[in-house]
């Protein structure tokens, strides 16, 4: 599993027929120093998330069964969760959407 | 399987419904490349039966070891990562100095 933020929709019409009616994104993985990802992802979605959400991405069987249209199916990748919150060691907050973050809290010596 | 530092934790109000009460950890490997500029290793996120805390060094399996881990029982469920260990001890004289903190200095202890 891991996190990533929503940049982009894809369609396509001559598809595998399995995944005729999944909602698919372009995902892009977080990384702790916020520099973007090199590689982004395509997931398919079953919850609705929108461009710039963080979502919890997952892979294989659990992909398959967040789709819920059995395991012979055409992708190997879904979004199981909106992020609402994701609290980080340093002290940063990640909101849900980018404008929603907060930098760690100054430290007094 | 790969060894990591537990660096934050996930909420999430829509989500598939087997993830409901489901503890998410953050988990970033621990051979992650600390040089300047250096590409970044994506932090994993995992499910959580153990009550790791934030700066453990933790064990993190996937697939039907990670339901298995959590539940009990393989089957049909939303996550496929899991904490499966806490780091105690780690003796590696030959990786990188952070490895063998027990809690990371340059991100904080918690």
């Amino acid at each position: 599993m891991l996190i990533g933020t929503v940049v982009g929709n894809v369609w396509a019409t001559r598809k595998d027929p399995t995944l005729v009616g999944v909602r698919f994104l372009v995902v892009q993985p977080f990384t702790l120093d916020g520099k973007p990802s090199a590689e982004t992802l395509v997931a398919a979605d079953p919850l609705g998330a929108g461009i710039g959400e963080r979502v919890l991405v997952v892979f294989g069987r659990a992909a398959r069964h967040a789709i819920g249209k059995g395991h012979d199916v055409g992708f190997q990748c879904a979004v199981s969760a909106i992020v609402d919150k994701m609290e980080l060691q340093d002290g940063r907050t990640i909101g849900q959407v980018a404008a929603q973050d907060e930098p760690a809290p100054a430290r007094t010596a | 399987m790969f060894l990591g530092r537990v660096v934050g934790e996930v909420w999430a109000t829509r989500k598939v419904g087997d993830l409901a009460g489901k503890r998410l950890l953050v988990v970033q490997p621990l051979d992650d490349r600390r040089e300047p500029g250096a590409p970044k290793v994506t932090p994993v996120v995992a499910a959580d039966p153990l009550g790791a805390d934030l700066g453990q060094r933790v064990i993190v399996a996937f697939g039907k070891a990670a339901r298995v881990a959590t539940l009990g029982m393989d089957g049909d469920f939303a996550f496929e990562a899991a904490i499966v260990g806490i780091v105690d001890e780690l003796d590696a004289p030959l990786a990188p100095a952070h490895w063998n903190e027990e809690h990371d200095p340059v991100r904080g202890a918690p």
